[in-house]
């Protein structure tokens, strides 16, 4: 194999595949990535067994060929490389890489020992046509995924797709994210539900921070998927199971109800933070036209501040775990936040003022 | 030889051709599914081990299985989840940060439904066997599995005890479980569990939550209703609820032991409703539905037992399938004891203690004594001459009492209930037999009096 190609193409490829790969004891093989010629490209592939991705750098290929290498000590070097031509080589299971005035050779192993990542034939079900825009939905859902695989269920997302919207739903049982697209063009014949790894999702907003204008195609396979770009593509497991009926969660009606500013709310609840105890609560006290924000801890000492806001219904106190209250905030972009609250025991709604589509359920803390 | 048993013999074989690694990556978690037509199939764990396996070991695995299943011309390999936990991967370990946060936090309880259904899982359909005894009610409880609150709402099964009601309600819930998966919520209760809640909600003074709670149900099904009866506040709330529930199509599954009719002190507008629906009655089972029990019973519990030991059992415990279970049992220790199976001899001492004796002696005597006890009246003025109306129907009903369960003559009767004339005795017997069809009350007297004499 012989290929000249773009540092700059090269290293972003390489970041995006390597990401995935960790220390396998088991099958070193796996601690490797897989370049190889295809179709007048170069192909990078990695995998953990549960996902697997593949790019395709563009290049000119002088001879055909594979091998594999370590992940970290190939992306650590080209990353530092500077932004010039490269040339990869391969000779007796030995890459070579020169690029000016550097030259490393990098042990690898033979091509036949890696895993092969499965291919899925179907035609896209969804085509998602700007990625950062999919990034930006799927960043506000992925991080209230119950981080444990004691309920696999709910450890990934939920893909809700029908002919109108597409919906992504995360919970962890303590809070819930959701967030509804609205786009007609979906080529499916009855809605199906989906429920897909936190991590390939993590991997898939990365994937798409590097490349942010390409369209997504979205496509469905024997219990796996595939998220496809025209250079990349993150095919995963899907997880087996059934996710919780979580609409009845979901408050439809409020006692009381608070629209404020969001940039002024999260100041203060950061404040309160800095004196909540050790099950992090800070206390919310919502009257006509103001909201008490107190928290207090026996040996740190306490703290009020207030903000004004627009509040209908009655006044309420309910204590909230605040780093689950600043996460639902934080995936809000819009100027004002409204707030919906019915008792001390029972879910509360953010939702962002003038803006459909997103809504983040969070359960308040007992006293 | 098992499919199981196959796949690890073979993997006996490719352990010794392949690398320990790769053996463990690739084989951890698969098995043979099916063997049909010389085609074997595998279930393997993801799609990395359908593409490796398939690709790389086809050969391999091919030839392990012929050598020992010489008709296996091909294998195909299919993702299919045989044991989960196994599948994470390394480097997903969970940061600890959360650990404290939880215990006080609260969660979202709706996430925990299969909690709140109270179903107990061994009971499904599969294992309820038909008869014509419970036939109706079996075809009617699947039915409303398909057709939720709209085909009989209410379900209405009745029977007596260990004949197999619970099992059957709990199966409807179970099945709706399994159809539609967490989208119903489902709640199996006791009318006594159902009380408890409501004392206690008063208790506490959470009335509100109490009601809520039964009112956001999809399927309700309440076990042995017949308790409610005489519980007024508790017949008031559980009114209100059926109606609430009634009118949102949800639908409602209630079993009892009598029919609605008869429950006494159930009132009048619960009566009413209940009868509204679908009235199901499971009766008492055949001898050859009791033999299939057994059978389904030793299958169950692995056991070998011949044919004439299961009839023997089945002939001798007729009306209650509880029952049926525990002589079963009990033979099924002795046989453990012993080591082999017991003689019938053996066996009909074992169920001695079980068994009802073949129709313990009673004596016409023992009946005029229940039955002057139960209207509260003198022995002597069911044989005197006297013709008040509230002795002549305890007199009546003592007749007819000797004449079913004695089979004592006309004529018999007649002479000992103060020499009265045979054909007295053949109309009191014909009222009541006309009484018993029009009344469900007056089988329930019935019973009761029964009770008292043969529980002498």
């Amino acid at each position: 194999m012989k290929i000249i190609c773009l540092q700059e193409n090269l290293k972003t490829n390489l970041n995006i595949t390597q990401n995935i790969v960790g220390r396998n004891l088991t099958l070193p093989i796996l601690n490797n990535l897989l370049l190889e010629t295809e179709g007048g490209r170069l192909k990078i592939s990695s995998t953990n067994l549960e996902i697997g991705i593949n790019t395709w750098t563009s290049g000119k290929i002088e001879k055909q060929g594979s091998i594999t290498c370590p992940a970290k000590i190939l992306s650590s070097f080209i990353n530092s490389l500077p932004n010039k031509k490269i040339e990869l080589e391969v000779k007796d299971n030995t890459l070579f890489v020169r690029c000016e005035n550097y030259k490393a050779s990098i042990k690898g192993l033979p091509s036949d020992d890696f895993p092969l990542i499965p291919k899925i034939k179907e035609k896209p079900i969804i085509i998602f046509k700007k990625g950062e825009i999919l990034k930006n939905n799927l960043s506000q859902v992925v991080g209230s995924a119950a981080l444990s695989e004691s309920r696999p269920e709910i450890s990934g997302i939920l893909f809700k797709i029908d002919k109108e919207a597409i919906k992504f739903v995360a919970t962890d049982s303590f809070r819930l994210a959701e967030k509804t697209i609205y786009q007609t063009n979906n080529l499916i014949t009855k809605p199906i539900s989906l429920i897909i790894p936190q991590r390939t999702i993590q991997e898939l907003i990365r994937i798409l921070t590097e490349k942010p204008d390409n369209e997504v195609r979205f496509i469905l396979g024997d219990s796996q998927v595939l998220f496809e770009t025209n250079e990349v593509q993150l095919i995963s497991r899907i997880i087996d199971g059934q996710y919780p009926d979580y609409q009845q969660i979901i408050p439809k009606s409020f006692e009381t109800q608070a629209t404020l500013l969001k940039d002024e709310f999260v100041n203060n609840i950061k404040i309160a933070s800095i004196f909540s105890s050790k099950i992090n609560d800070v206390k919310l006290s919502i009257y006509s036209g103001k909201i008490d924000i107190l928290s207090q801890d026996a040996d740190l000492g306490e703290n009020k501040s207030q903000i004004p806001a627009d509040v209908k219904g009655k006044p309420m106190e309910v204590i909230f775990n605040f780093r689950y209250f600043l996460d639902g905030l934080s995936n809000i972009s819009t100027k004002n936040v409204s707030l919906g609250l019915n008792s001390e025991t029972s879910p509360s709604v953010i939702r962002p003022s003038g803006e459909d589509g997103f809504l983040y359920v969070i359960m308040p803390i007992k006293t | 030889m098992t499919n199981h048993e196959l796949w690890q013999a073979a993997l006996g074989e490719i352990e010794l051709n392949i690398s320990k690694t790769n053996f463990i990556t690739w084989f951890r978690n698969t098995d043979v599914i099916k063997t049909r037509e010389g085609a074997a199939t595998v279930g393997v764990p993801n799609a990395f081990s359908k593409e490796w396996l398939e690709n790389k070991y086809n050969k391999l695995i091919l030839r392990a299985l012929r050598n020992i299943l010489p008709e296996v011309k091909e294998v195909e390999f299919v993702i299919a989840a045989i044991s989960l936990p196994e599948l994470a991967t390394p480097g997903r370990s969970t940061p600890p940060r959360r650990k404290e946060t939880e215990i006080v936090n609260q969660s979202f309880q709706e996430l925990e439904i299969n909690k709140e259904t109270h179903l107990n899982p061994k009971y499904t359909f599969d294992n309820f066997i038909v008869g014509s005894f419970n036939e109706l009610a079996q075809a009617a409880a699947q039915a409303i599995t398909k057709n939720l609150g709209r085909l009989y709402n209410p379900l209405f099964i009745y029977g007596g005890v260990g004949l197999g009601k619970t099992h059957l309600i709990q199966a409807i819930g179970n099945e709706i479980v399994k159809n539609f998966k967490n989208e119903k919520k489902i709640c199996y209760t006791s009318s006594e569990k159902f009380t408890n809640e409501l004392v206690a909600a008063l208790y506490n003074g959470q009335m509100e939550e109490f009601k809520n709670s039964y009112r956001k149900i999809d399927v309700l099904i309440i076990d042995d209703v017949q308790f409610l009866s005489g519980k007024e506040k508790t017949q008031e709330e559980f009114f209100h609820t059926f109606n609430a529930l009634y009118q949102n199509n949800k639908q409602i599954i209630i079993s009892s032991d009598r029919p609605p009719k008869a429950i006494s002190t159930l009132e009048e507008r619960l009566k009413s409703r209940f009868e509204g629906g679908m009235i199901a009655d499971i009766s008492y089972p055949d001898l050859e539905s009791r033999i299939a029990i057994l059978k389904a019973k030793c299958y169950e519990k692995n056991l070998q037992i011949s044919d004439e030991v299961l009839n023997y059992i089945a002939a001798n415990i007729q009306k209650n399938i509880r029952e049926l279970e525990g002589a079963l049992n009990r033979v099924m220790i002795t046989l453990k004891l012993s080591g082999s199976l017991p003689s019938l001899e053996q066996i009909s001492k074992i169920l001695t203690g079980i068994t009802s004796p073949p129709s313990k002696k009673i004596s016409y005597k023992v009946i005029l004594q229940a039955v002057s006890e139960f209207y509260d009246i003198n022995t002597s003025h069911l044989i005197n001459r006297c013709r008040k109306k509230e002795l002549v129907w305890p007199r009546q009903v003592a007749m007819f009492l000797i004449r079913e369960e004695l089979k004592s003559s006309f004529p018999f009767i007649g002479e000992k209930l103060g020499g009265r004339d045979h054909t007295t005795v053949m109309y009191a017997c014909e009222k009541l037999n006309r009484e018993l069809q029009k009344n469900e009350s007056l089988q329930q007297e019935i019973n009761l009096i029964k009770e008292r004499f043969y529980s002498i």
